[in-house]
């Protein structure tokens, strides 16, 4: 018969009946989508009403060719695009002629644009319609994200939309910052913790249609957290959020919970765990608003989900094969009734993605919209007794999760002290080891290896002058911005830093002067110094 | 006197993805290598360690272009570090003729950790120092 488990070690049964419900459960799948407390659906008509967004990532290059393939995504199907930047520069809040990146400098531009004020900016969204595509500037790294949400609204604002209206989301992700892609140098994990709550409230004051920082437990899954320990490390990591902008008493969280409501989650090669965790992801929400912070607002109290499809699910062996990988997980999230979705590109381990891959990706999604029926009912696993029963699950087990990081001091705590890396160690080291001899078969991977010729494709290559081409604009920027200007703003901005204003208003003062994100990330670096990574080897 | 091998680990890129190499290396070390986790470095630092340290391999995570690649190694070879090279991470598939041909053993994605320790024994038996 065998041992058969869910990815994250729930024991299965061959089949399940109306005895391993739980009696709350019985009775909450009974409830319609869009019914408190949203185990079936964050709203009653679901896809009917609105179909889930297809919003991939995208960049590459100069700004102009990352302009070039937002554009071609969005007459390709896709209904929102996110920003991708170059991590080099990015994440670290370099200028190209750092050292550091000088010394890599033919990397630069691999993984996304080089975007380092605010004309590049405008280069990337120029044609855009801002008004009224959903936007997401990038900016997932923490340090990042009040520099590049700064800019997008800049941009929106030169072209007179009121930025009450601008409808998109942040980032700025503790999972990816301080677990999944830990870079050189980084503020530390509070003060990215008061970066958040600044732009919390700024968006609550002035932007109530954004989503100020959106919590990726996909980041945290993929380096390894399980299925139950996405989601109770998820809410662990809103209720720093939550108790922040409490203790700071400037908003009551019925007022900023919309705001922290929209989340993103990993879709994994597990469907079945995969739909129980974003199915209990809303119970969650709401039960954690209701009941520990008493929030009335039941805009609010719904959950708004991104899915993306696991990149570390994608092989580089038989690459072709992850379009069906990406056809799987990516159905996984709809079936679970997400808000929006992203699939990977099937070239995701050899290179961001080809033309080609993009297209591909953005069709997937086409065919799941328009030719399989799948709108027309809300949660089709509702009631189910296997569904049902590993929901409860989940659920339990992430609570259970979420009182362990509680227990070690709370979410940021735990990646001070590096608990949670370990979590997610322990589980990348057993799952490399259950692929190593077998037990887990990845085909193409482990098993069925024959590489047939028609499996070859390349990786996909930007262009080389990356890395040039924006050294040129620093210089000219450098040439003939109104340098005093520049000067008086960035003073403005340390001055904020190093007292306790909100930093998005002098971050908006900044860019628009045309400040560089390397003289930003020099303020930030002198004020804040560098997280101590507590990674030990 | 026999000691463990030295393996020099470093990532080549700013890129933070970490899964890979971190896997790698605590495989190493569990297979009796003394693993130097460099972390992100550029060719300079890639080469001071090395020398200091004595390295008997050096181990590569790439999340970048082959030209950086190729100034490593360059770096290397005229500062006089004969350790063999070792490189995983996303690596082109149209780059592995040109790594392989500067004597880079390459480690694409998915590939079998068990041949990741059987070569780094076989290169680190090439120095005649390992009791592996």
């Amino acid at each position: 018969m065998g041992d058969w488990r869910t990815s994250s070690g729930i024991p299965l049964k061959n089949h399940y009946g109306p005895e391993d419900v739980p009696d709350a459960y019985r009775e909450l799948s009974a409830k319609g989508p869009g019914e408190p407390p949203f185990l079936r659906g964050s709203y009653p008509e679901m896809y009917r009403a609105q179909p889930w967004r297809i919003f991939q990532l995208s960049g590459f290059g100069n700004p102009k060719d990352e302009n070039e393939r937002i554009r071609f995504l969005l007459a390709n199907g896709s209904t929102g695009f996110i920003l991708e930047h170059d991590r080099n520069t990015a994440d670290h809040l370099y200028d190209v002629d750092h050292p550091d990146v000088v010394a890599r400098r033919e990397d630069v531009g691999l993984t996304g644009a080089v975007t380092f004020s605010i004309r590049d900016y405008e280069t990337i969204l120029d044609q855009i319609p801002l008004e009224s595509t959903y936007g997401h500037p990038g900016g997932g790294v923490v340090q990042h994200g009040p520099f590049a949400l700064a800019n997008y609204w800049t941009v929106a604002r030169r072209r007179g939309i009121e930025l009450s209206r601008l409808r998109g989301t942040g980032q700025s992700d503790f999972f990816l910052t301080y677990l999944g892609c830990i870079t050189k140098q980084q503020v530390p994990a509070t003060v990215g913790l008061r970066f958040n709550l600044d732009i919390i409230e700024f968006c609550t004051e002035h932007m109530p249609l954004w989503v100020p920082v959106s919590i990726a437990g996909y980041n945290g899954a993929d380096t390894g957290l399980n299925a139950y320990q996405e989601l109770g490390a998820l809410f662990a990591n809103a209720v720093e959020y939550l108790d922040g902008v409490a203790k700071r008493g400037r908003f009551s969280v019925d007022e900023l919970a919309r705001g922290i409501g929209g989340v993103n989650f990993r879709g994994s090669m597990d469907l079945f765990e995969d739909i129980a965790k974003i199915r209990a992801s809303r119970k969650m929400w709401h039960d954690l608003l209701r009941e520990r912070y008493r929030v009335t607002d039941e805009k609010a109290l719904r959950l708004r989900i991104h899915t993306l499809t696991a990149g570390s699910a994608m092989t580089y062996q038989q690459p072709l094969n992850n379009i069906a990988r990406g056809t799987i997980m990516g159905l996984a999230g709809v079936l679970a009734g997400t808000q929006s979705l992203g699939i990977s590109g099937y070239d995701e381990a050899l290179s961001i993605p080809s033309e080609h891959a993009h297209q591909m990706s953005v069709r997937i999604q086409a065919i799941l919209q328009h030719e399989t029926g799948i709108r027309a009912v809300a949660d089709p696993f509702g009631g189910s007794y296997f569904m049902e029963s590993l929901t409860a699950e989940v659920e339990e087990r992430a609570w259970a999760f979420f009182d362990e990081i509680q227990d070690q001091g709370g979410f940021i705590a735990s990646l001070d002290s590096g608990w949670l890396h370990r979590k997610a160690a322990e589980n990348q080291i057993d799952e490399a080891q259950r692929v190593a001899s077998g037990e887990k078969v990845v085909v193409g991977v482990n098993e069925f290896t024959d590489d047939l010729a028609p499996f070859e494709i390349g990786a996909f290559e930007h262009v080389s002058d990356a890395w040039e081409g924006a050294m040129e604009r620093l210089k000219t920027i450098r040439r003939e911005r109104d340098q005093r200007r520049a000067t008086e703003t960035l003073r403005e901005l340390e001055r904020a830093c190093r007292g306790d204003g909100n930093i998005m208003v002098p971050m908006m003062e900044a860019v628009d002067a045309e400040v560089t994100m390397g003289e930003v990330g020099a303020v930030l670096r002198d004020v804040f110094g560098d997280w101590d990574v507590p990674i030990q080897f | 006197m026999a000691r463990s091998p030295k393996v020099l680990v470093a990532k080549t890129g700013l890129d933070g993805h970490w899964r890979g190499v971190l896997v790698v290396a605590s495989t190493l070390r569990d297979a009796g290598f003394e693993v130097i986790m460099l972390g992100m470095a550029n060719a300079d630092e890639i080469v001071a360690s090395a020398v200091q340290e004595d390295v008997d391999i050096v181990g590569l995570n790439v999340g970048g272009r082959i030209e950086v690649v190729e100034r490593i190694i360059d770096r290397l070879r005229n500062e006089g570090v004969a350790a063999p090279v070792m490189a995983g991470g996303t690596i082109a598939p149209q780059w592995q003729e040109r790594l392989q041909g500067l004597g880079v053993e390459l480690f694409p994605p998915g590939s079998a950790l068990k041949d990741i320790v059987t070569t780094a024994r076989r290169l680190a038996g090439g120095r005649e120092r390992s009791e592996l």
